[in-house]
C-alpha cells in the first residue's frame, strides 16, 4: 500500500509539475529579459540558448515524425490508402474519428434479469437492469467494428500471467545473487549475462523445435503456455537488471535491520523491495511489455481465436494494401496506454537503467 | 525454527554443500523455466537438423514418445548442413547479416549518442520534457512500427520518404523492389527502433559524468571536440559499449524488419539469416533444412555474444 501511495504521490506531483510549467517559463523569460535589460546577461548567450533549444525541440519533432504521420492518417479516415491522397497535409481537412469508432466497437452493457427468490415461499423478486449503452457503433455507419476487445481480452489473459510468473522467479533470485554467496552463483551469472543479448530474433530461430514441441504437447494454442513461455524469456535479462539494481543498495540498511531484530523475510519485505521499486517497476515494465507486443511467436503459436492484440494488428494487413487509417486506429488504442505509462513511469525506467554498478 | 533455517539445516547435511547454498534454491526455479523454453528447444533443434523432417512425417505420431523419435522422420546424417554449406543463397543471407550488423549499429551509435548529447547539452532548455518525449517510441509495438515504416518507404510516389524526396526536387525512389534500397530503409528503420533505448542509456551515463574534469578542460583551453574525446567519452565509454553490445545482438536477430518490409527481398537477396531459417522452414515446409540453418545462426550468434561477454568485460561485475 506504502508503494501505491508513494506512487499516486508521485503522479500528482507529476501532473502539477506539467500543470504549472507554461506560468513557470513565462516567468523564466520575464526574469531572463529583465537580466539582459540591467546588462547583468549578455544578450549572446540568451540568443544560443533560444536558437539550441528551438534546434533540439525540431531534432525531436523529426524524429517523432512518423507517429504523428499515424496518427493523422488515423484522423483523416479516408480510409483506403495513405499514398492515394494528393500529398501530405499537416492536419488532415476533414478530421473524423470514425476509425476510432470502428476499432472500439459497441460498448453496450447488456440488461440482465435478476431474479431472487423468497425462502420459504414460491415468490421470486426479479430486477431488469437496464441496456446501458454508451457507444452503439452503428449509429456512426459502421456495421462491422473490429475484434479489438477480442484481442484486448487475448492480450491480457496472457500478459498478466507472464508478469506474475516472471516477477516470483526474478525477485527472489535477483536478491539471492546480488546479497548472498553460494555454489554455482558465478556461473549462473555468467550464463544469464551472456542470455541478456537473446533478443527476439533467437526465438525465431527456436521456432522451428519449439512449434514442433508444443504441437506434440498439444500446447500451441494455449495462451498459458506462451505466457509461460515468455516468463522464460525475460528471465536473464530481467534477473541481472534487477541484481544490478540492488547491488547499488548499501548493505548497512539491512545490518541495522538485522540489529533491530527483524528476520530476514522481513528485511527483505521492508528493506529491500521498498528499496528498489524504481528496479522493480522497470523490470514490471520490461516483463509486461514483452508479453504485450510480441509477435512472431505469438502468430506461429496460437489459432486465429486465441489472437494477441499485435497479431490481431498485423492481420489487417493485407497482401497488397492496408487500410491505413484503420491500422492506424487500431495500433493507436493498443499503444496509447503503454505510452502514456511510460512517460510517467519515465524516473523508475532511467534509474533502473542506469547501471549503477558500471561507470567509468 | 522458521522454514528458511530448516531448509539451511537441511542443506548443510548434503555433502559438499554448505549452509549458504540453500539461497541457490531461490535461482534455480527460474533457470529451470528458462532452460526448459529456451535450451530444450534448442537441443530438440539439433536433433531436427539430422533428419528429414517435415510437418507430414514429423507430427505423425502422437504423444510423448514421438517427440523423442522426431515422429516418423528418418536420420539422414549430414545432409542438410552439407546442402546449407554449400548453398550460395546461405553465404549471400550470412553476408548480408554481417554487413547489417556492421552498417545498423555504427548508425545506431552514431544517432544515439549524438541525440544523447543534445538532450543533456547545457544550452538547450526544457530537457527533461524533450527527454521525455524522445524515448516515446520505445512504448510502441514493434510489429506496429515497422509496418508505419514499410508505409514511409512505400515504392508508390506518395510514400512519405518519396514525398519528402520530390519536395527538394528529387526523383522518387522503388525503395523496397531495389537490393541496396532495401537495405538502406532497413538500417534506417532499426536505427530508429533502437534508438530509445541507446538514448536512456547514454543519457545517464552522461549525467554521471564530473563537472569538474570539464570544467578543468575549459580552464586548459579545450575546445568542444577534444573535451568530447578525451573527457566525455572515456567516462560513459562502459555504458555505451554495454548498449551497444545489446543493440548489435538485437541486429544481429532482426527478424521483423525484412519480414514484414518485403519478406527480405527483392529476390531473396536480403534474407538476413534467421529470416532465411524462417522461411526454409516454415514457409517452404523443410524442417531439416531449416532447423540445419538455424542451428548454423544459433552457433554464430552464441560465438559472437560470448565474444561480447569475454571482450567486453560485460560478466566484470560477476566477481564484486
Amino acid at each position: 500500500m506504502g508503494l501505491l501511495a508513494n506512487i499516486g504521490r508521485k503522479l500528482s506531483q507529476d501532473a502539477k509539475n506539467v500543470a504549472t510549467t507554461p506560468a513557470d517559463t513565462l516567468r523564466n523569460w520575464k526574469y531572463t529579459a529583465e537580466a539582459v535589460q540591467r546588462g547583468e546577461v549578455p544578450a549572446s548567450e540568451v540568443v544560443k540558448v533560444a536558437v539550441s533549444t528551438v534546434l533540439a525541440t525540431l531534432m525531436v519533432l523529426a524524429l517523432l515524425f512518423p507517429i504523428y504521420w499515424i496518427l493523422m492518417a488515423a484522423l483523416s479516415g479516408s480510409g483506403a490508402s495513405l499514398y492515394t491522397s494528393e500529398s501530405f497535409t499537416l492536419i488532415p481537412a476533414d478530421p473524423t474519428l470514425q476509425p476510432f469508432i470502428w476499432v472500439v466497437g459497441d460498448l453496450i452493457v447488456p440488461g440482465y434479469a435478476i431474479s431472487l427468490s423468497i425462502p420459504l415461499t414460491d415468490l421470486a423478486v426479479v430486477f431488469d437492469t437496464p441496456q446501458v449503452t454508451i457507444l452503439d457503433a452503428a449509429n456512426y455507419g459502421i456495421e462491422r467494428p473490429s475484434e479489438f476487445k477480442k484481442f484486448l481480452w487475448n492480450s491480457v489473459t496472457v500478459a498478466i500471467p507472464t508478469v506474475l510468473i516472471a516477477m516470483s522467479l526474478i525477485i527472489p533470485a535477483s536478491y539471492a545473487l546480488s546479497r548472498q554467496e553460494f555454489l554455482l552463483r558465478r556461473k549462473v551469472l555468467f550464463l544469464y549475462v551472456l542470455m541478456t543479448q537473446v533478443g527476439g530474433g533467437l526465438g525465431v530461430a527456436l521456432l522451428i523445435g519449439m512449434y514442433a514441441i508444443y504441437v506434440q504437447f498439444g500446447i500451441n494454442n494455449s495462451k498459458l503456455a506462451l505466457a509461460v513461455y515468455y516468463a522464460a524469456t525475460a528471465v536473464p535479462f530481467n534477473t541481472w537488471l534487477l541484481k544490478t539494481y540492488m547491488d547499488g543498495i548499501p548493505v548497512s540498511y539491512e545490518e541495522a535491520a538485522v540489529v533491530d531484530g527483524a528476520p530476514p523475510w522481513r528485511v527483505v519485505t521492508e528493506v529491500i523491495l521498498p528499496m528498489s521499486a524504481a528496479g522493480l517497476a522497470t523490470v514490471f515494465i520490461f516483463i509486461f511489455l514483452t508479453g504485450w507486443t510480441e509477435f512472431v511467436v505469438a502468430q506461429t503459436l496460437l489459432g486465429t481465436e486465441n489472437y494477441t492484440l499485435p497479431v490481431g494488428l498485423y492481420s489487417l494487413v493485407g497482401e497488397y494494401s492496408i487500410p491505413w487509417a484503420r491500422f492506424s486506429a487500431f495500433a493507436l488504442t493498443f499503444a496509447t496506454p503503454i505510452m502514456l505509462v511510460y512517460l510517467f513511469a519515465q524516473r523508475y525506467i532511467e534509474g533502473g537503467l542506469s547501471f549503477s554498478g558500471m561507470e567509468g | 525454527m522458521s522454514t528458511a533455517t530448516r531448509v539451511a539445516n537441511r542443506v548443510e547435511k548434503v555433502p559438499f554443500l554448505s549452509r549458504g547454498d540453500a539461497s541457490l534454491l531461490l535461482v534455480l526455479p527460474g533457470l529451470f523455466i528458462f532452460s526448459a523454453f529456451m535450451l530444450f528447444p534448442v537441443v530438440y533443434l539439433v536433433g531436427i537438423s539430422f533428419t528429414n523432417a517435415e510437418p507430414a512425417n514429423l507430427f505423425a505420431g502422437e504423444g510423448v514418445v514421438s517427440i523423442l523419435t522426431f515422429g516418423d522422420a528418418t536420420y539422414v546424417g549430414l545432409q542438410n548442413y552439407a546442402d546449407v554449406l554449400t548453398d550460395p543463397q546461405f553465404w549471400n543471407s550470412f553476408g548480408v547479416t554481417w554487413l547489417f550488423v556492421a552498417t545498423s549499429v555504427l548508425l545506431k551509435i552514431l544517432t544515439s549518442i549524438s541525440i544523447a548529447l543534445v538532450v543533456t547539452s547545457d544550452l538547450v532548455r526544457g530537457k527533461r520534457f524533450l527527454r521525455s518525449f524522445i524515448i516515446f517510441p520505445m512504448g510502441l509495438p514493434a510489429i506496429f512500427t515497422i509496418t508505419v515504416w514499410r508505409g514511409i518507404f512505400s515504392s508508390a510516389q506518395f510514400g512519405l520518404m518519396n514525398q519528402f524526396l520530390t519536395g527538394f526536387g528529387f526523383e522518387p525512389v522503388a525503395w523496397l523492389s531495389g537490393r541496396w534500397t532495401a537495405f538502406m530503409a532497413y538500417n534506417i528503420t532499426e536505427a530508429w527502433l533502437a534508438y530509445p533505448f541507446m538514448v536512456i542509456i547514454t543519457v545517464s551515463a552522461l549525467q554521471d559524468v564530473s563537472e569538474e574534469l570539464h570544467e578543468a578542460a575549459v580552464v586548459d583551453g579545450a575546445g568542444f571536440v577534444s573535451r568530447f574525446l578525451h573527457v566525455t567519452l572515456p567516462s560513459i565509454k562502459r555504458p555505451v559499449l554495454f548498449a551497444t553490445i545489446l543493440t548489435s545482438a538485437a541486429s544481429f536477430q532482426q527478424f521483423l524488419i525484412p519480414f514484414v518490409f518485403n519478406e527480405g527481398g527483392p529476390a531473396r537477396a536480403n534474407e538476413l539469416l534467421v529470416v532465411y531459417g524462417y522461411r526454409e522452414a516454415l514457409q517452404f515446409q523443410e524442417y531439416g533444412r531449416g532447423a540445419a540453418i538455424s542451428i548454423v545462426a544459433l552457433v554464430f550468434i552464441g560465438a559472437f555474444m560470448w565474444l561480447n561477454v569475454k571482450k567486453g568485460r560485460l560478466a566484470d561485475g560477476v566477481n564484486d
